[in-house]
């Protein structure tokens, strides 16, 4: 992984300007996005928190001392964002306020495939079908599972998982033994 | 297809992939937004206070309303006191208490 190689927690405390900033997103922005996509399964809110993430961080980021690894600390912070989501999205359907998630928040097409896809529209459609697959089985996991089998998809070791999501290293392997069984079994056809 | 293999397959599998011109554009939206605001205006954000609310007004409706003025008021004044605090919830949750 090593996407925070570049950044230092007490270089990037000391700088204060936007360039840093820039940095800091550019070398953590794909696993911060990932990571809320996979949990939310929704592609606005996943923009949403995000944002937030990034914006809450470099606002703290002077009382970050380096005790865990700043990728760490990013992820606990987009993690605790998400879980506010959920809360927020439970209240809504309690009061029923709740909407089904429509095509509007799902990713459009021109943004999942990496290049050129106006050149390759039946790879756009494999690729869209995939997503929605793949997403799709990832929804079907309990909470637990599926935070550990999305901080695994960022190729996230044992340890590191368990220090983002503050639980046992055996723990984190039970869940993701029993993730990776489900989702196997889900998306067979692509393995 | 050997464990590993099979594990390494399904990784790639699960991993997000969008494109540069997503990235860029994602990164210019949020560089914008940490410019304009240092706050957040997300509905969701608020969850925890929002349940707060959606409770209060449970008990509020259906308890008797008799002699609780003063003990709903010292609650209610204390709950707007605390708003400002929800914002930063998320990070004050992972930073251990002597960084801040």
């Amino acid at each position: 992984m090593g996407t925070d190689n570049d950044i230092k927690p007490e270089r990037v405390s000391d700088w204060n300007q936007e360039s840093p900033l820039a940095l800091l997103i550019v070398e953590n922005q794909r696993l911060v996005y990932s990571l809320a996509l996979r949990l939310t399964g929704n592609s606005a809110a996943a923009d949403d928190i995000t944002q937030e993430t990034f914006i809450s961080a470099w606002k703290h980021l002077k009382g970050f001392r380096g005790e865990s690894s700043l990728k760490t600390w990013l992820l606990r912070i987009a993690t605790n964002k998400v879980r506010s989501y959920w809360r927020w999205k439970k209240l809504r359907s309690w009061v029923g306020l709740g909407q089904k998630d429509d095509e509007e928040n799902s990713p459009a097409l021109e943004d999942i495939l990496p290049d050129r896809p106006e050149d390759r529209p039946d790879q756009v459609a494999l690729c869209a079908d995939m997503e929605r697959r793949v997403q799709a089985a990832i929804n079907t996991l309990p909470p637990r599972q599926r935070e550990v089998a999305v901080l695994r998809a960022q190729e996230f070791s044992m340890g590191e998982i368990a220090a983002t999501l503050g639980m046992a290293e055996g723990t984190v392997k039970a869940h993701w033994f029993e993730a990776r069984k489900r989702l196997e079994g889900l998306l067979g056809e692509y393995l | 297809m050997k464990d590993d293999e099979k594990e390494i397959k399904l990784v790639s599998l699960l991993a997000v992939r969008r494109s540069d011109a997503f990235w860029a554009r994602q990164r210019a939206q949020i560089m914008a937004a940490a410019t304009k605001k240092h706050g957040s205006a997300r509905a969701w954000l608020l969850a925890p206070a929002a349940v707060a609310v959606a409770i209060m007004a449970i008990v509020l409706a259906r308890g008797p309303r008799l002699p609780q003025m003063e003990e709903q008021q010292l609650v209610s004044t204390a709950f707007i006191e605390s708003l400002d605090l929800l914002e930063d919830l998320d990070v004050l949750e992972v930073v251990p208490e002597r960084e801040l």
